[in-house]
């Protein structure tokens, strides 16, 4: 006991005072060893699982097991779902609030390229019937022998009523030549006036140079196919006393001298008769012919190259 | 450790595991999921020491590896190993350090990342490093947002049971 008249700091703290022994704590060595010993077992029942898992994966107690734990916790990953929900469905509202602009302008220009394929397409459907009856024609009997069809889109028409010439996506590579006849599904077309590597000038019918030796097919009258000064079509240099009627059909004659072939072979339909007129002066008819092929709209035509070298 | 603690620690764990499974598991931001099972593990370590850590890292990582029907004993090795990790640095140099959880879940993240790829990479099974390299550092960032909050719940958890502790001695002794 210290003296009453020290204080009880300098009574605990005087050198005098017996200290009493400290409480003997637990071996930090054993504790370290429980320590690593409870981390070895479990690494090594992981590793076990893990082994025993990779080995079975689809069968066995382990499987079975894990099933029914899973069974087991489903209600709980359910329940935590549907609290979860209205959280997530929040944030996705707010997120599509804030992705709406952008998806907005997205989805503008992906119509706009959608409306862009869908004409492209429609005018290429457009397209096919001529194309359909140019295959008929090269397919169909009055394809002239000899010659095989060069096809080719047409890439520009004739740009006003003064022009008779049309841009075709075929040229001198594709075996074009200057004259070559050019046919549409319906009938004569004119011929290659211009030829490039890949692209030719094509001279229709209805220019004031075009001439065509040309036939009624019915009644056997031969003429010359020109275009008058309004653009249409007539059959020059038939005599009066020969016969040509309203309705005829107007095909290509071919060579008539053998020392000047032409340049057109025979068979080629060009047109129909739609009106014969003679005056009392005149000594031919006047002969109206309407071409088969709509020569102002055409997408499609076929040039004709011969198949055998021409002498 | 008093048994309520220890209770109260499975179902923090529990809880996090399901969590995590359920709902964490499909929020993805630039590729990475915030992973609140190991935030909560580390928490738990950091607070309880690395005994408790790998245990609770043990079992936490058979819950996820059951729920989820993937491969038993996968996550509940990297885990066991990162809540023994994590707890040591808490026994130790981490000790009333207020940068420690935040040191440790961003560390922690890093390793427990690789550590699943090196162990799917070891089986055979797909093992994307890139996309794994890639998403470390989104990963670490999530797992550092929700650290604070997490650290602070299981704090209060635990110290409270602390506490309780405490009363009931001193009530046994009054």
């Amino acid at each position: 006991m210290a003296p009453p008249s020290r204080s009880a700091r300098a009574a605990v703290l005087a050198s005098s005072v017996q200290r009493s022994k400290p409480v003997p704590r637990p071996s930090q060595a054993r504790r370290a060893f429980i320590r690593r010993a409870v981390v070895v077992v479990l690494v090594l029942a992981a590793l076990t699982l893990l082994t025993v898992s990779f080995r079975s994966p689809t069968a066995g107690a382990l499987h079975d097991v894990q099933g029914v734990g899973s069974t087991a916790l489903r209600p709980f990953q359910v329940a935590a779902t549907r609290v979860a929900e209205p959280f997530r469905d929040g944030y996705n509202y707010l997120h599509s609030l804030s992705s709406a602009k952008s998806e907005n302008a997205r989805l503008k220009k992906q119509n706009a390229a959608l409306r862009q394929a869908a004409i492209i397409a429609s005018a290429r459907a457009a397209k096919y019937p001529q194309v359909l009856r140019l295959l008929h024609f090269e397919q169909g009997p009055t394809f002239p022998k000899d010659y095989r069809a060069v096809n080719a889109a047409v890439l520009s028409s004739p740009a006003g009523p003064f022009t008779h010439t049309l841009e075709i996506a075929a040229g001198s590579s594709s075996g074009l030549r200057i004259n070559s006849p050019v046919v549409s599904g319906a009938g004569l077309v004119g011929r290659v006036s211009n030829v490039f590597p890949d692209t030719a000038i094509v001279t229709l019918l209805s220019d004031s140079n075009s001439f065509v030796a040309a036939r009624d097919l019915q009644t056997g009258v031969q003429g010359g196919i020109r275009a008058g000064p309004s653009g249409t079509l007539a059959l020059y240099e038939v005599k009066k006393q020969l016969v040509v009627k309203k309705g005829d059909e107007i095909v290509t004659d071919g060579t008539r001298n053998a020392r000047y072939p032409d340049i057109y072979p025979y068979g080629i339909p060009v047109g129909r008769v739609s009106s014969v007129g003679a005056s009392d002066t005149a000594t031919f008819l006047q002969v109206q012919v309407q071409p088969f092929a709509n020569l102002g709209s055409l997408d499609a035509v076929a040039a004709l190259v011969p198949t055998k070298p021409r002498r | 450790m008093s048994i309520a603690d220890g209770v109260k620690a499975a179902a923090l764990l529990f809880v996090a595991a399901i969590a995590q499974v359920s709902i964490f598991s499909e929020v993805h931001v630039f590729g990475a999921v915030p992973d609140v099972l190991l935030v909560t593990l580390v928490a738990l370590s950091l607070l309880r020491g690395s005994v408790v850590g790998a245990v609770g890292g043990f079992f936490a990582g058979l819950l996820v590896d059951t729920a989820t029907l993937g491969m038993l004993g996968l996550s509940s090795l990297v885990l066991t190993l990162a809540g023994y990790w994590i707890g040591r640095y808490g026994e130790t140099t981490g000790r009333d350090r207020a940068h420690a959880p935040f040191l440790s879940v961003a560390v922690v993240t890093v390793l427990y990342e690789l550590g699943l790829l090196v162990v799917h990479f070891v089986l055979g099974e797909s093992a994307p490093a890139g996309a794994v390299v890639r998403s470390l550092v989104p990963a670490i960032v999530l797992n550092l947002i929700i650290t604070a909050p997490i650290y602070a719940l299981v704090r209060r958890l635990l110290r409270r049971a602390e506490r309780d502790e405490l009363t009931a001695e001193v009530q046994l002794l009054g």
